[in-house]
């Protein structure tokens, strides 16, 4: 099932994407991105990356820490100022800061602490310039499905880890758009939160239907969440595989932590990522 | 910086006590000559010398207005001029680099010593005592004005360019806001500063203000205004950090 380097276009199947003939959302050709260029510490980050995701698709980013994870979701926000070599392309466009299309969320909640969570689920609309009625009432209604309805006016230091990452999460969704760069939004949370956001950004991606690019370091997470995993290798970053994951939908992330399907699909993720992390040391 | 000043209720009791059995002894003492009046003053006599220069002469309330109003013009003087200060160096950083030893050169000199120069400058008034006390706070804001504005959190500014904010919105709505609870910490010392510049101003030389009564008392040995002068200065100093805590708390509710 793993496919070659750069072969990625044909989406999985599964019942909610039937967008296999449109043209992909992300399209990254033949991407190398090396920082600091010409100068004697070059570092080659990525190397000859090619990889398509399909509208509505979920795919996740996994490899060794240094790989160039972070850079190819900087580069598609066009967040970074240095030059790549090779073809991106979102929604069929260049990446440009600020980009409508595209909605960003960090490993860090990064919720502004002078905003309630109100304010704070409100903050991308606010900054693309949404009216205040419009954007109070979408980021109360996004609350509300985070479950954090009763929370609205609360500053985020009055809020534990996980419900500052439902808030995250909120703000968001809240942007529609269509694009979800997600680098690591859960890496910071203990296991059983995490297992609940898990499902909670299920249930929002079912709901809203976004092209997901998800990078984790947790190969379950990868799993249960996604519709293809992405191995890369050590620096520079080459994809090492594309396992489409043939889980059926709508999962329950609580229970695949004891199905075998999950578990065999995670063992050969594991293996393909030891040889992805051997292969350049 | 400074920790807030509060007294919880429950300990009101104990310091009233506490104080009272304090000036009552040195009462005591000072009557049997114990403590020697004409070096530590009496609390009676202290406290006849406020009644007299607030309540029945009244002539502590002008010098009092005028101390009150140097540090008042000194403070919003300094620290508007360091809060723009500021934020054109932050916007200008090779403009900051380029003042930067001149800015540290004038702030390692002791303010104090200034104080002929300006005497000389703006004269005995209220002018020359201004000055000092803005040459005290200008440097403190300005210190915590760039401190707070580069302290901005980089994943709010990430957060904020991939959402395509603009300059000004990534300024008025992240930095600054970011910035207000360490440039308020400066404006707080920066008042406690002014009022301590204008003071030791007035006590070199002066028309006016409380510095310059406390400076004739001590010539003419008066140890009762002395020691009034000071319990003032002290309650002074006491009730801007009082009332700064409280701003502080009304405006930064978030922290
Ligand atoms: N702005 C930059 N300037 C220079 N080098 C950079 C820059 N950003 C990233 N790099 C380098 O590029 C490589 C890839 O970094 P990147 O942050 O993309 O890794 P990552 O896969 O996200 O790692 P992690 O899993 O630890 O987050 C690293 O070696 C890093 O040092
Ligand atoms: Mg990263």
């Amino acid at each position: 099932m793993s496919r070659p380097v750069g072969l990625a276009q044909t989406a999985p199947a599964h019942e909610h994407i039937a967008a296999v003939n449109l043209p992909p959302t992300i399209a990254i050709r033949d991407l190398t991105m090396r920082f600091g260029a010409g100068t004697a510490d070059a570092v080659l980050a990525v190397d000859n990356v090619s990889l398509s995701l399909a509208p509505g698709e979920f795919v996740s980013l996994v490899g060794p820490s240094g790989c160039g994870k972070t850079t190819i979701l900087n580069l598609l926000t066009g967040l970074l100022k240095e030059e790549a070599d090779g073809d991106v392309r979102v929604l069929g466009r260049p990446p440009r800061e600020g980009n409508p299309d595209i909605a960003y969320m960090l490993a860090r909640d990064s919720l502004l602490p002078w905003r309630t969570a109100l304010d704070n689920a409100a903050f991308g609309m606010e900054v693309r310039g949404l009216p205040r009625r419009e954007r109070e009432s979408r980021a109360r209604d996004l609350l509300q499905q985070v479950g954090l309805g009763d929370f609205a006016d609360k500053f985020p230091k009055a809020l534990s880890h996980g419900m500052r990452q439902r808030c995250a999460l909120a703000r968001t969704f809240a942007l529609d758009s269509p694009v979800l760069l997600m680098d690591e939004p859960f890496g910071a949370l203990d296991a059983q939160t995490k297992l609940t956001l898990e499902d909670l950004l299920m249930q929002l991606w079912s709901a809203h239907r976004k092209t997901v690019v998800f990078v984790t370091h947790d190969l379950a997470e990868a799993i249960a969440l996604s519709d293809r995993v992405i191995v890369m290798s050590a620096r520079p970053g080459r994809i090492v595989a594309d396992v489409a994951i043939d889980l059926p939908r709508p999962r329950d992330v609580r229970k695949l932590q004891t199905d075998h399907r999950f578990h065999d699909l995670y063992a050969k993720l594991w293996r393909l990522l030891e040889q992805g992390a051997a292969a350049h040391e | 910086m400074s920790k807030p000043f509060r007294i919880t209720r429950a300990r009101v009791p104990g310091h009233v006590v506490f104080i009272v059995a304090l000036v009552a002894l040195w009462e005591f003492l000072g009557a049997r000559g114990v403590i020697d009046p004409t070096f530590a003053g009496r609390p009676s006599g202290i406290a006849s010398y406020l009644w007299r220069g607030f309540i029945t002469d009244r002539n502590l309330w002008n010098d009092l207005s005028y101390t009150l109003a140097a540090a008042a013009i000194a403070f919003v003087g300094g620290s508007l001029t360091a809060i723009l200060a500021g934020l054109l160096f932050t916007m200008l950083p090779g403009l900051h680099r380029a003042c930067e030893p001149y800015l540290s050169l004038l702030n390692a000199m002791p303010r104090i010593a200034l104080v002929p120069l300006f005497l000389l400058w703006f004269g005995l008034g209220i002018g020359s005592k201004i000055a000092v006390a803005v040459s005290l706070t200008f440097f403190i804001v300005l210190a915590a004005t760039v401190a707070g504005i580069r302290g901005v959190n980089s994943d709010h500014l990430v957060l904020s360019r991939a959402l395509g904010a603009t300059p000004g919105q990534i300024f008025f709505k992240v930095t600054l806001p970011s910035a207000v609870p360490v440039i308020f910490s400066g404006l707080r010392l920066g008042l406690v500063y002014a009022l301590l510049g204008v003071v030791g101003a007035e006590l070199i030389a002066a028309e006016h203000g409380l510095g310059q009564v406390l400076a004739y008392l001590q010539s003419t040995f008066d140890m009762d205004g002395v020691m009034a002068l000071l319990l003032l200065l002290a309650l002074l100093g006491l009730s801007i950090t009082v009332a700064m805590n409280w701003i502080e708390k009304k405006l930064l509710v978030w922290q």
